[in-house]
């Protein structure tokens, strides 16, 4: 059931995810996510009121104020800009903010731009290096710890406290969510993995290999968000969000009473779902943050889409036919991670799956009632999830 | 292509953390104790998970535990307790001078060390592993 607060998703867009070659910059591919998105929404120029840009760090961008020079590029010049920040939640933080403003009923039509050229414009060492300052960059910041480190300690409390089979859980997440992006035209590693590749990639963060481990990449996702009450007529069929959450935790791993527990994921969650009066059980479809492989079964946890962990993995209930499929787009780990572009584009694949014109072969044939989109930054230091409603017509 | 290089040396104030920063180029542990709950944060909190603020810093005895370690590319480091703190803290490891072996950290065995003075600046947590007898 909605709210009464309901707001529409009149455009949805993503540009390939994957590492630039072609000498396009970001500038470019947010221009593009944007048109398409527009082009979908059959809105003009004229008809959109603020712009909304995530991108998580002017170190990848070496732009300061991106928000005002994507606005000027996308013939946006004069709306309302922001950028919105809040580390690789930035995207979806900054749909909650788009959300919050046409819910205010001041905005009628507002754009959200995700972008961050993450893998071309600085080498893999720089860039590792600047995420190990998204942390706490004064304590775990200056002891050198990598996103990796932190992660493989977290999945570490994680599965004590699920007792089961880390490595076999770790293959099948990684084989399948990279299966899934071989069906994604705009996903950055479409592999067929198998278990034994995995074994063999150099171990990064124990129990971390390479292959558990997403990409940096480079791309651009964007929407058009619009009140209920002036929806493009041709636009009957989009989806409508329904529900946002948003929460924090802990920033140090060892001062959370769980350090495996991704607590400020399950509070988001909790606050989404009671805005779209649904429980978690109710969501049919996910793209969840796995920027790691053991993130994602942290995250399916938390957002309590499973009451068995192991005994629905073993079941095939998040498979591209299961009962709830998660990462159908391959999620960060097979269609790439743009930091900033990550939740408008989950977002963004949660709407065009709803109103049945995501990818072909990824398309579910029996659209779901809701769809979830799980956003974080740190190791879950900051997390933002956004619930999405099939039309009644689609 | 642009190409442009930028060489930034920030030279960054430490400010409430200060007893904290300097403790670790010292080789202490320097936690903080919140005054209502007596709850010991390290690396320091500053607001306790009570919501009180006010307390003072205390010297532990700087010794420690490892309670999951992790190893590869990317380095050994470890949740560790130190003794005397409420809160676990991720800590870069050391091994002993006469360990060569690194596949130990392969293993799941418990370790303990110490902190030692740093010779820099950069406030690095980093636990001296004591020597492990065979």
């Amino acid at each position: 059931m909605s709210s009464g607060r309901d707001v529409v998703v009149s455009g949805a867009a993503l540009t390939p995810y994957n590492r630039r070659k072609d000498n396009s910059s970001f500038r470019d591919w947010a221009f593009s996510a944007f048109n398409n998105a527009l082009l979908k929404s059959t809105l003009e120029h004229q008809d959109i009121d603020a712009l909304f840009v995530a991108s998580e760090s002017d170190f990848f961008t070496l732009q300061l104020n991106p928000a005002t020079v994507i606005a000027n590029d996308t013939g946006l010049s004069g709306v309302s800009a922001a950028r919105i920040e809040g580390g690789g939640a930035s995207g979806q933080l900054a749909v909650h903010a788009a959300t919050r403003a046409i819910q205010s009923g001041q905005v009628s039509h507002a754009a959200v731009i995700g972008v961050d050229p993450s893998a071309s414009q600085l080498d893999a060492e720089s860039v590792k290096n600047l995420y190990g300052f998204s942390f706490d960059a004064w304590t775990d910041g200056m002891t050198g710890v990598s996103a990796t480190v932190l992660y493989a300690l977290s999945f570490q409390s994680f599965m004590q406290r699920m007792k089961f089979d880390a490595s076999a859980q770790l293959a099948q997440v990684t084989i399948q969510n990279r299966a899934n992006a071989v069906k994604n035209p705009c996903a950055h590693l479409g592999i067929e993995h198998t278990a034994h590749d995995i074994l063999n990639s150099p171990m990064i963060a124990a129990p971390y290999r390479r292959l558990h481990c997403s990409p940096l990449s480079d791309g651009a996702a964007a929407l058009i968000l619009s009140r209920s009450d002036c929806m493009p007529t041709q636009r009957n069929n989009a989806a409508r969000i329904v529900g946002t959450g948003a929460a924090t935790d802990a920033l140090h791993l060892g001062a959370r009473d769980d350090s495996g527990h991704f607590k400020a994921k399950q509070s988001a969650m909790q606050r989404a779902c009671k805005e779209a009066r649904i429980t978690p059980d109710q969501i049919g479809v996910a793209e969840v943050y796995d920027a790691y492989a053991g993130a994602q079964l942290q995250a399916i946890d938390a957002l309590g889409l499973s009451k068995d962990l192991d005994c629905d993995l073993n079941a095939g209930d998040f498979s591209p036919d299961g009962r709830c499929p998660v990462n159908l787009s391959g999620g960060l780990m097979g269609q790439g991670a743009p930091a900033g572009a990550i939740g408008v584009g989950q977002t963004a694949s949660i709407a065009l799956l709803l109103e049945g014109s995501y990818f072909e072969d990824l398309q579910l044939p029996n659209i779901p009632r809701y769809g979830l989109a799980d956003t974080h930054g740190g190791v879950c230091t900051t997390s933002a999830v956004t619930i999405v409603a099939r039309s009644a017509t689609a | 292509m642009i190409r442009k290089k930028l060489t930034l040396d920030y030279q960054l104030n430490t400010g409430w953390l200060q007893p904290y920063v300097e403790g670790l180029i010292n080789g202490q542990a320097v936690a903080w104790c919140c005054a209502s709950c007596q709850y010991t944060s390290f690396p320091p909190v500053r607001t306790c998970k009570c919501g009180r603020t006010d307390g003072e810093f205390k010297v532990l005895n700087g010794e420690a535990s490892t309670v999951y370690r992790t190893y590869g590319q990317d380095g050994n480091f470890a949740l560790a307790k130190f003794e005397g703190a409420d809160t676990a803290s991720v800590v870069k490891l050391a091994l002993p001078d006469e360990v060569q072996d690194w596949s130990l950290f392969e293993s799941n065995e418990l370790l303990s060390g110490c902190l030692k003075p740093l010779q820099k600046t950069s406030p690095e947590l980093v636990l001296h592993i004591h020597p492990i007898e065979n």
